[in-house]
């Protein structure tokens, strides 16, 4: 299949949601169906895409000097495309049932659409710039689903994030610009294109410049604060794009800007690299240690975030085939172990309103398919065999001791230390749920039930494709590790 | 010689004639002013074209007289690109500022303020056009009076004090200007261009009038820097912008200012030389001050709560970004900074505008609080709010990431500055995002209770077309900005 | 290993244990079911246990990640040690759990957990172990929680942190040792490669691995879970525990000790001396936290704390005879500790006292149960003919045979000191049992236990008489099958 179609998927929610955002309140009834089919063509379109689409480029324009935008489908992308891709329509559904009960329904249809055209065109970038471009307007697109509630703390939380965010992301512009006034190919090339030479103490310090510049959507420590603000959008929203698309975009930028810009010759080993790293194992702790101290539940979810893709980060800062491994797993494997979590939550949320985990004693009997679910999302999160979390644990861990920079393997003792915190803030809620205290006053669940099917079918469809994708961990790993080795 | 190159000279004379004729003809002042400013943009753009596909510059002797007591312009390809450029904004501040101008004009008076916008157009052509320096003093003043007085058009008590503040400065920049002139010609005996040319680089080669020339270059870079709002000259600039009519707003920030840099950039080149400015170590006064503006404009606008001083101080921001591109370098640099003379030139009229739409409907409040929601009170008032703000901060597709890019470019091969520079643009990014995203999420946020809704008033047609030209023009120079980029190089290097 | 004996040992109690409370049976049901599925994994252990067969490969994830099961003599020992205990403590628990609510969901994970342990016994290699180790601490902590009081759920969350603590220590361990190890599998004296990476960071990642994995062990400082867990679970669920689940962790370290690292790795080294004095300051502690406390069944819970640490001495010996002393003593241990749980219990259900100073003149009431009590703390205090006496001094014998440097004596000193407390903390309950004195504050009607709890008390009185008197050629045939550990 030619390359010019990859535009496809990417349009087709762009157009859909604006015509969603402008006429939307023509079509009440059909609003639904318009968004369903949209995302489930595009989820389609996409796939086969990711099957039968050829690797050449498709330049979509010429910016200025030799910048070009230009649309690439590379192992990684199709990996991190499919990923996104699997997930929407999930999203989509449970959505479906959530917003029953919230207004500015169009706002949030509208949004929700077009980003997912957006994280596409990020997994479908050809070479820095491009990603960039479609970075920012990620952004720009997922303000408004922030905002959407419009109370005060949900603006409040839309400004940090976008204030963060486009920050960040000049400093990646800087970062990038660098590199193109040097005479770097800006093209994703397995390997990289800077190779050490004149002024390698310059590109390393731009390198952390960058790293930090898209570090702030993939919520490094110190600019991780936008995320648990965040946790005030609808269950939806945050799920989706706060554990998937937008912070996993943020992973997946340092990935290609590590590994297919700036290649591991000149950073591994180096002072920059273990910069990183230690940027990176402090968010793990810190995400684990706020997640213990948090007793709202989407916050607690949302620091366990920013904790996880710190995992996703310190892999991929290895600069070793098992670190780039564990990597790609964890993305994978958080990503789905996570969104399940919120679901479970706004499940919670949406029949009960209650947000605090000390709220929901005793309620595994009400809501069992929720909470058999959100056990699922813990057992795997903590990384008890045999979920997924658990490879993709062992994965970074053996990768730990063996990579070329000093930091790494404390790499080993905060991974565990993480996993251990871990258990603390995921397992004790599942466990009041399913065995309340005998003095817990059960009085206030009279009347609480399960969510409608629309919600816990994708639910359950999740907690399915968790165990399975700790069964099929073999052949997973391998082909991972296949991709992570095309890397190099 | 083509007979192309008559036009200039008749696009000025066509201008001065027309304000004449608007005293005269009162009633047909605003039809008048619309077609000369269409004329001269239609004049412009042919002579553009000629310069352009004959890749050289032309000079164009007025009166009979030769050098060096005549007069005379010179015609390269960034002159007729530049009047195009302040004839385009200042029809569209024109068009889409006729509604407030009637509302809140006194209807005896509104006459002058299309005499006056005949005023500046003659002057800023002849600014772009002159190749003399006692021609160009004259228009300055000429540009200033004219300022002034559209500043005044609307007769109460802030406009005026802010009028009477804006005249005070102008003229001390003016003053400095003469002082400069004066010394020059002391120095060197020459008021025409390429003349002085020869003269200051002979004078500096010889070592002997050095501290001189020092100064005058001191004299003259402050003197139009003041009225172009280098900081730390700006702070005349949030209450004039702030009180006067959007229009005149959007003129005076828009093109008024931008006409000055453009005729220091010319004294840079064909008067001073770069080779000698580059070496005298104004270049650094001016990047310093250049990323001063940058930083220390966004900060004073975020401090504020109106949305006009915001835009006003913003605006020193962004001429912040054009010095610190002149400083730069003289090529890369400087092409830099005449694109985002282009950008801000188109973007910052828009803002002015579609901000005292959005106040119109928020019960004629400037203040921030006062305009929540107002976007969704007048759909294409916050659409092009927007649209401004992000080419501002630099967002990819509108003009601002370009010349980001430009800024980033050129300080990468910069040497000593290149730091300096990206960490003064990754800094002004972020200060940017904060005033004006927050106040694009506010105009976004539903209101508590609904005000009045003023949908699709009387003039709401034009103020679209306007809008549509501004946010047409921005999103497609920001997609191809190449060939524009290419025109600037050439056109600078037949600068000097 | 083969598929079916596996399956029959761990995979059916694992999914009987998962489907019964969906099941929801009725009393009489959920009794026979329990007791089928018990006895047949005994018997599948036992065949598994006379069988030699091969490596069974369930789960290959990749060449390090091979989750695999074979029969080797320490999973013999310890899986007929489970089975065995499995079956009658069940039996118990039917009477004892007609008390307590919610009976299917108990008996479900007591079989969940008996699936577990066996696996455990049976795992090939680290990763394995590792993995069913986790299940083993997932499927019991249900049976901490099952009351719900606010104890129990307090004690089931330490539970649960501290083993989840201990297990990824454990799992440092695993990741480094696998690529360190000569084999992946379990090697009988195992053996690291020669001049494999870094000594002293290796060494400190052993230690690290032996404290986490012995937190389920009860081992200083990771035992606080020990004495809040068991007085909080119902009866039958403390006497698994201590018998067989805080066993897990010394079957863990063992496995580490002599299957993967080797002894004559660590012997001499500080990792010994201070696992050896970790060990001895928990009997120490165990045994004097024991004497001073009044809760009967914490008594018992800080005395397992002390006796497990006596194996942990044995196995901390790196000697083969070291080791014997370690799996004589669990093996005994497991069996009185059983029995004196399920005195208490039955005293509880009885009586509803749970405190020692409440028991005065019990014997009067409950003769059997207080005889069996007798017995059972003889032979915990290691008075001969009685078990204990012989796995205490066989250890002592091994520290002073081999034991490294000063700690060769220290041990067998610690180790009487310890029984002396032993005798303090649970001879006078029996004293004071039969002979109250004047004052007999015994008022309540009481009637001795009913068989189904009787009797598998008595059973392990006695089975504590003969193992002591027979022990013999149990020793004789341990120290065979575990001859060239010691390397």
């Amino acid at each position: 299949m030619p390359a010019y179609l990859l535009l496809l998927p990417i349009l087709l929610p762009l157009v859909s949601g604006a015509l969603l955002y402008f006429l939307g309140r023509r079509f009440y009834g059909r609003r639904r169906v318009l968004v369903a089919v949209t995302v489930c063509l595009n989820t389609l379109l996409t796939w086969a895409l990711i099957l039968f689409c050829g690797e050449e480029s498709f330049r979509i324009l010429n910016l200025v000097w030799d910048l070009e935008i230009t649309l690439r489908f590379d192992g990684f992308g199709r990996f991190f495309a499919g990923l996104v891709a699997t997930l929407w329509p999930l999203t989509t559904f449970y959505g479906f049932g959530y917003m029953d009960r919230e207004h500015h329904k169009n706002l949030y249809y509208a949004f929700f659409t077009m980003s997912f055209g957006v994280t596409l065109g990020v997994a479908m970038s050809g070479n820095l710039l491009t990603l960039y471009v479609f970075y920012e307007l990620l952004t720009l697109v997922t303000v408004p689903l922030v905002m959407h509630k419009m109370t005060r703390k949900a603006v409040r939380a839309a400004r940090i994030y976008l204030a963060f965010s486009i920050g960040g992301a000049a400093f990646a512009f800087i970062g990038i610009l660098y590199l193109a006034a040097n005479g770097v190919d800006l093209a994703f090339l397995p390997g990289g294109s800077v190779r050490p030479g004149g002024s390698d103490g310059m590109f390393r310090l731009i390198y952390l410049i960058a790293f930090l510049g898209f570090g702030v959507k993939a919520a490094i420590f110190p600019m991780h604060r936008w995320l648990p603000e965040a946790a005030v959008a609808p269950t939806p929203v945050t799920a989706l794009l706060h554990a998937v698309a937008v912070v996993k975009s943020g992973a997946f930028a340092i990935i290609r800007l590590t590994y297919y810009c700036y290649g591991t010759d000149l950073l591994a080993g180096s002072w920059a690299q273990t910069a990183a790293l230690c940027f990176a194992m402090v968010t793990i702790l810190y995400g684990s240690y706020m997640s213990l101290r948090q007793a709202h539940w989407k916050r607690r979810l949302a620091y366990s975030t920013v904790s996880n893709l710190s995992y996703v980060v310190f892999g991929a800062l290895l600069m070793t085939p098992v670190g780039l491994t564990g990597s790609l797993l964890h993305m994978l494997f958080h990503a789905v172990i996570k969104i399940l979590g919120f679901f479970c939550v706004g499940a919670v949320l949406c029949n009960t309103g209650r947000e605090y985990v000390t709220q929901l004693e005793g309620m595994g009997r009400r809501m069992p398919v929720t909470f058999v679910c959100f056990t699922v999302s813990a057992l795997a999160l903590t990384g008890i065999p045999p979920l997924p979390g658990f490879f993709s644990k062992w994965a970074l861990l053996t990768a730990a001791p063996d990579a070329q920079s000093a930091a790494a393997p404390f790499g080993t003792a905060v991974l565990l230390v993480s996993a251990f915190l871990t258990a603390m803030y995921m397992i004790p809620t599942a466990v009041r749920a399913f065995f309340p205290s005998r003095d817990a006053d059960l009085a206030g669940l009279d009347g609480v039930r399960e969510v409608s099917p629309v919600m816990w079918v994708p639910m359950a469809i999740l907690a399915a494709m968790t165990v399975a994708l700790g069964l099929a961990a073999g052949p997973l790993s391998d082909f991972v590790s296949g991709l992570a080795a095309s890397a190099f | 010689m083509s007979f192309v190159l008559n036009f200039p000279a008749v696009s000025i004379v066509l201008s001065l004639a027309a304000s004449v004729a608007s005293v005269a003809a009162r009633r047909w002042a605003k039809q008048i002013s619309c077609l000369v400013v269409v004329l001269g943009m239609a004049m412009s753009a042919a002579v553009l074209a000629y310069t352009a596909s004959a890749g050289a510059a032309f000079t164009y002797v007025m009166g009979q007289a030769p050098a060096p007591w005549g007069n005379e312009l010179r015609i390269g390809i960034l002159e007729p690109l530049f009047a195009l450029l302040f004839g385009l904004v200042l029809l569209l501040c024109i068009l889409s500022g006729e509604t407030t101008l009637s509302e809140k004009a006194d209807p005896k008076k509104r006459y002058l303020f299309f005499v006056l916008c005949d005023l500046i157009q003659a002057s800023l052509f002849a600014l772009c056009y002159t190749n003399d320096l006692f021609t160009s003093y004259v228009f300055i003043e000429i540009c200033t009076i004219a300022s002034s007085g559209i500043l005044m058009i609307r007769d109460n008590g802030p406009t005026a004090t802010a009028a009477t503040r804006y005249m005070i400065f102008s003229l001390v920049g003016s003053s400095l200007f003469l002082l400069g002139v004066i010394m020059l010609y002391g120095v060197t005996g020459h008021l025409l261009m390429e003349p002085l040319r020869k003269a200051v680089a002979s004078v500096w080669a010889a070592g002997t009038y050095r501290l001189p020339l020092r100064v005058i270059i001191v004299l003259l870079v402050v003197g139009l820097g003041i009225k172009s709002g280098l900081f730390p000259f700006h702070f005349w600039m949030a209450d004039t912008y702030g009180t006067s009519l959007p229009g005149a707003a959007g003129i005076l920030s828009g093109i008024v200012s931008k006409g000055y840099i453009f005729l220091l950039l010319k004294l840079v080149h064909r008067v001073i030389g770069p080779d000698v400015f580059y070496a005298s170590g104004a270049q650094n006064v001016l990047f310093l001050f250049g990323v001063l503006g940058m930083i220390v404009g966004s900060i004073s606008a975020i401090h504020t709560s109106d949305v006009r001083h915001m835009i006003a101080y913003s605006s020193a921001a962004q001429i912040g970004y054009i010095y610190m591109g002149v400083g730069i370098s003289p090529a890369l640099g400087t092409v830099a900074a005449l694109f985002h003379v282009l950008t801000h030139a188109l973007t910052k009229p828009a803002l002015f505008l579609s901000a005292s739409r959005l106040a119109d409907v928020s019960g004629g409040s400037n203040d921030f609080h006062a305009l929540q929601g107002s976007a969704h009170r007048n759909r294409v008032a916050g659409i092009v709010f927007s649209v401004g703000s992000m080419s501002m901060v630099g967002i990819p597709a509108f003009m601002g990431f370009i010349s980001k890019i430009q800024f980033a470019l050129a300080g990468a091969q910069a040497g000593a500055k290149m730091l300096p520079t990206f960490i003064a643009l990754a800094v002004s990014t972020v200060l940017n995002v904060l005033y004006f995203m927050r106040t694009v999420i506010r105009i976004y946020t539903p209101a508590p209770e609904q005000g009045e809704h003023v949908v699709r008033a009387r003039q709401q047609l034009v103020f679209d077309g306007t809008a549509l030209c501004f946010i047409g023009l921005n999103v497609a120079i920001g997609l191809f900005s190449q060939p524009v980029i290419e025109l600037l190089g050439r056109g600078l290097a037949l600068l000097g | 290993m083969t598929l079916t004996l596996f399956l029959l040992t761990v995979v059916l109690p694992v999914l009987a244990g998962a489907l019964l409370p969906l099941l929801r049976p009725g009393r009489r049901v959920l009794r026979a079911y329990v007791a089928a599925v018990t006895a047949v994994v005994l018997a599948a252990a036992i065949a598994a246990a006379l069988h030699a067969p091969a490596r069974l490969s369930l789960w290959r994830v990749s060449d390090a990640l091979d989750i695999a099961f074979s029969v080797d003599p320490a999973s013999r020992v310890f899986s007929l040690l489970a089975a065995g205990l499995w079956l009658p403590v069940g039996v118990y628990a039917f009477s004892y759990m007609a008390h307590e609510e919610r009976e299917a969901r108990f008996f479900g994970f007591y079989l969940m957990a008996e699936g577990a342990l066996l696996g455990m016994d049976y795992a090939a290699n680290l990763v394995a172990m590792y993995f069913l180790f986790e299940l083993v601490t997932f499927s019991s902590l249900p049976l901490v929680f099952h009351t719900q009081s606010r104890e129990a759920l307090a004690a089931g969350l330490k539970y649960l942190y501290y083993s989840v603590g201990g297990a990824f220590l454990g799992l440092l361990g695993v990741v480094f040792l696998t690529r360190y190890a000569a084999g992946l599998d379990f090697v009988p004296g195992g053996g690291l490669l020669d001049g494999a990476g870094n000594r002293p960071l290796l060494l400190a990642v052993v230690f690290a691995a032996v404290v986490g994995f012995s937190a389920k062990a009860g081992l200083y400082p990771l035992h606080g879970w020990l004495p809040t867990a068991h007085p909080a679970a119902p009866a039958p669920a403390s006497a698994v525990l201590s018998a067989v689940i805080a066993k897990a962790g010394v079957l863990a370290v063992l496995r580490l000790l002599y299957y993967v690292v080797g002894p004559g790795y660590l012997r001499g080294t500080w990792v010994q001396y201070a696992l050896l004095a970790l060990a001895l300051l928990t009997v120490f502690m165990g045994s004097m936290m024991a004497y001073r406390e009044n809760g009967l069944k914490k008594r018992l819970a800080w005395s397992t704390v002390s006796q497990i640490s006596y194996i942990l001495t044995g196995l901390f010996l790196l000697t083969a005879q070291g080791l014997v002393g370690g799996l004589l003593h669990t093996l005994f241990h497991a069996v009185i500790k059983t029995g004196l749980f399920l005195v208490a219990g039955a005293v509880i259900v009885r009586t509803g006292r749970t405190r020692v100073d409440e028991l005065r003149g019990i014997g009067r009431r409950m003769p059997g149960s207080l005889w069996g009590f007798a017995l059972l703390s003889l032979a915990l205090v290691g008075i001969p003919p009685f078990s204990g006496f012989v796995s205490k001094w066989a250890l002592a014998e091994a520290a002073l045979d081999g034991g490294p440097g000063a700690l060769a004596w220290l041990v067998p000193v610690v180790l009487l000191v310890s029984a002396l407390l032993t005798a303090g903390y649970l001879l006078p309950i029996v004293t004071r049992g039969f002979f109250p004195g004047r004052d007999l504050p015994f008022d309540c009607v009481a009637a001795e236990a009913g068989p189904a709890m009787l009797v598998p008390i008595l059973l392990t009185a006695v089975l504590s008489l003969a193992l002591g008197v027979g022990a013999g050629p149990l020793t004789d045939a341990l120290t065979a099958a575990f001859a060239g550990i010691g390397g």
